[in-house]
């Protein structure tokens, strides 16, 4: 198969997918939809298996590596923006769980921040880096 | 030089079309080791395929 086919393949499964999430929404079914996206998800890593054409490439993983760090960046400024805003807001207006959400929000942005930190050290130590530079 | 096209090449080198097409563009500066694949597909040496541009 070639990526031509591939990519032809791949857009029917996504019609497919969208489909059936389409279907369930209307008959209120919830096992539905995730039957359609999981049946979806398996076959396009069956066909992913079967190319036989390079779908991912050095340069795919670089624009991928960037657009993630970029995301990060952003998502993380936004919740730790909002958790400042809940907590201030809350503690205004005297509303306990506007700041127990702007908490909640600050202890997410705190994990994101060790996540970050220790996957950051492990792929510092796999291509390299060592304690004594 | 080899007469071949983009997706020829590309194959040969194990990398999309798009790739070649980017560094072709100078969109896109490929790694040491992909760089050395593309040579190695025309028996050149690195410096007759890439230029180092300041």
């Amino acid at each position: 198969m070639n990526y031509k086919q591939f990519k032809r393949i791949k857009v029917l499964i996504a019609s497919f997918i969208s489909a059936m999430v389409a279907i369930a929404v209307v008959f209120n079914n919830i096992i539905l939809a995730l039957a359609g996206v999981l049946i979806g998800l398996l076959f396009l890593f069956l066909v992913r298996r079967k190319t036989k054409a390079v779908l991912v490439d050095e340069r795919i993983q670089n624009i991928g590596g960037r657009a993630s760090r970029l995301t990060y960046v952003i998502l993380t400024i936004t919740v730790a923006f909002l958790s400042l805003v809940f907590i201030l807001s809350g503690r205004r207006m005297g509303e306990a769980n506007y700041e127990t959400l702007g908490i909640i929000l600050s202890y997410i942005t705190l994990f994101s921040l060790a996540l970050y930190s220790l996957s950051y050290k492990y792929f510092s130590k796999k291509y390299g880096e060592t304690d004594d530079e | 030089m080899r007469n071949m096209t983009q997706e020829e090449l590309a194959e040969e080198v194990g990398v999309t079309r798009q790739t070649i097409i980017a560094i072709e563009k100078n969109k896109y500066v490929p790694s040491l080791e992909l760089a050395f694949r593309i040579t190695r597909v025309f028996n050149e040496t690195i410096e007759n395929v890439f230029q180092y541009q300041k």
